[in-house]
């Protein structure tokens, strides 16, 4: 670029050109084609351009991906405050004691039950009643996803019985009902191709 | 695209769309992959804004904070993308405003290139190439701090004149002067060196 | 280390709120030391930051701005009562509630013969 300042020598400034690049607006659209210094500049202007998209492509490859550790341990540290839900009491043994289980942490163990069991994957997942309160009678809801060629009756069945199993287990509370809906089939992989969902 | 195909997740097929609106419905999962799909591009960015690479991290996770707890307020899903790099954008400089009461920024901007040696797989092309990426490196962590975001908001993010006035909190006339200053430098130092 | 605050101590508990407040780093030594005893018992396979996350991002002052890193455990002295709060993730083969009692009694064992109150929550089960 033969200037010295931001003005060329025919009067605009590298400013327009810059601001034209992006808006694709400027004062005087027919002297562009015609004018040499500002072709130049705008030559210049998307050379640099396409220099930041080499940037930005190096970047993100250094980046990593999205299944790599950096992201796990980010979704970890999320996964704990994304949705803690209600307070679930537990009983203590002293009276000053509180102890707690998070509801979240209780959606959490039942999604990985769910995708635990071979040709099924957790969707969303709810308690109903008052969680809050020891011994009120609770309703789980839980949607599942069953691959293709997985009996879905025998697979809600299956999953009914380990929930309930589970749940005694890990919580106090008085789980009157477990409802699970099959809400989707998923084909099974295709290594070969790629398929659009 | 560098992970393994064994670690893909059965989501990852699904489009942006439909995966944020099932993450607006409380589907951590489907937000997990969103996360998973750009974070990536999240983490450039805010490396390239921030100057460091755990400052960077530190922001990927505060953007996902809050793009959770405010995914009701995204109008269209199939923006999200863009959504989330605006996130990105405003903690980045949330970050460095905090940030410089406390460090002295040079050391941050020193430390920005470090990590990132270009890996010599093939030989010339390659190495030009990224000898002249080394070099806009160098030339983008010599301008003034408000050009050069501008710059990265406008060539990572491609946000447009009033969303980086709005991340920045000056007029979109600012905006306009300083990116046409951050890019006549920057296309003069690359001239130079080319 | 930390005299006054030993668990051996024999300081009336009347006298003890006073010396836990003396100094942030004495209580900061005390927190660290409970760590240890949550973290040995059986089923507790991570503690988190008692402090939410969000709700430390939302803070104006972010710990890793200064460089400390806040407490996994807190300690606060309500009214002469020591309040000590953990957030505990627990292994699938124990019962989750029975490891967040085991949790509050040993930490209590552990402060005797001072008063304290325990609060465990269990934000994760498994992995």
């Amino acid at each position: 670029m033969k200037t010295t300042g931001d003005t060329l020598e025919c009067g605009h400034s590298l400013a327009e050109l810059s601001a034209y690049l992006d808006t694709g607006q400027i004062d005087d659209p027919a002297h562009l084609d015609s004018c040499p210094e500002c072709q130049a500049g705008l030559a210049s202007l998307r050379h640099l351009s396409e220099l930041g998209s080499d940037l930005l492509r190096s970047d993100v490859a250094a980046a990593g991906s999205g299944n790599d550790d950096w992201m796990q341990s980010i979704l970890d540290n999320l996964r704990l405050e994304l949705r803690p839900g209600r307070s679930i009491p537990l009983q203590s043994e002293d009276a000053h004691d509180t102890l707690w289980e998070t509801e979240g942490s209780i959606s959490a163990l039942i999604r990985s039950v769910a995708d635990a069991l071979p040709g099924t994957a957790a969707g969303k997942c709810r308690l109903h009643g008052d969680v809050t309160t020891p011994g009120a009678g609770i309703t789980v809801e839980v949607d599942i996803a069953v691959v293709y060629g997985h009996a879905m009756e025998e697979r809600a069945a299956v999953l009914r019985q380990e929930l309930a199993e589970t749940l005694a287990f890990h919580t106090e509370l008085a789980i009157q009902t477990i409802n699970i809906t099959v809400t989707d089939v998923l084909e099974p992989p295709t290594p070969s191709k790629e398929e659009q969902p | 695209m560098t992970g393994s195909p064994a670690a893909q997740h059965q989501l990852d097929l699904v489009p942006d769309a439909l995966l944020a609106g099932r993450a607006a419905d409380g589907d951590t999962a489907a937000f997990e992959a969103l996360a998973r799909r750009h974070g990536p591009l999240m983490r450039a960015t805010a490396r390239r804004l921030t100057g460091s690479l755990t400052d960077a991290d530190d922001v990927v996770q505060e953007t996902l904070v809050q793009a959770w707890k405010q995914l009701d307020s995204l109008r269209d899903p199939a923006a999200v993308k863009g959504w989330l790099l605006r996130i990105v954008g405003s903690r980045s400089i949330d970050h460095l405003r905090k940030r410089r009461n406390h460090v002295d920024l040079d050391d941050v901007e020193n430390a920005v290139d470090a990590g990132s040696r270009p890996r010599n797989k093939d030989p010339e092309n390659n190495a030009v190439n990224s000898s002249r990426i080394e070099a806009l490196k160098t030339a983008l962590a010599k301008l003034p701090e408000e050009q050069r975001r501008c710059w990265v908001l406008k060539e990572f993010n491609d946000q447009s004149y009033e969303e980086i006035a709005l991340t920045l909190n000056i007029s979109p006339a600012s905006v306009r002067g300083r990116l046409a200053r951050a890019r006549i430098t920057l296309a003069r130092t690359m001239e130079e060196w080319r | 280390m930390t005299e006054s605050l030993e668990a051996g101590d024999s300081q009336p508990a009347a006298a003890v709120p006073a010396a836990i407040s003396t100094a942030a780093a004495t209580s900061a030594a005390l927190a660290e030391e409970l760590l240890g005893v949550v973290q040995s018992v059986e089923g507790v396979s991570a503690v988190y930051p008692a402090q939410p996350l969000w709700q430390s991002i939302a803070g104006a002052a972010l710990s890793a701005l200064t460089g400390e890193s806040p407490s996994l455990i807190t300690l606060t002295d309500d009214a002469g009562v020591l309040a000590v709060k953990t957030r505990i993730a627990v292994v699938t083969s124990r019962p989750a509630p029975t490891v967040a009692r085991e949790v509050a009694q040993a930490v209590r064992r552990h402060l005797l013969p001072r008063p304290a109150a325990v609060d465990v929550s269990v934000v994760k089960v498994g992995t």
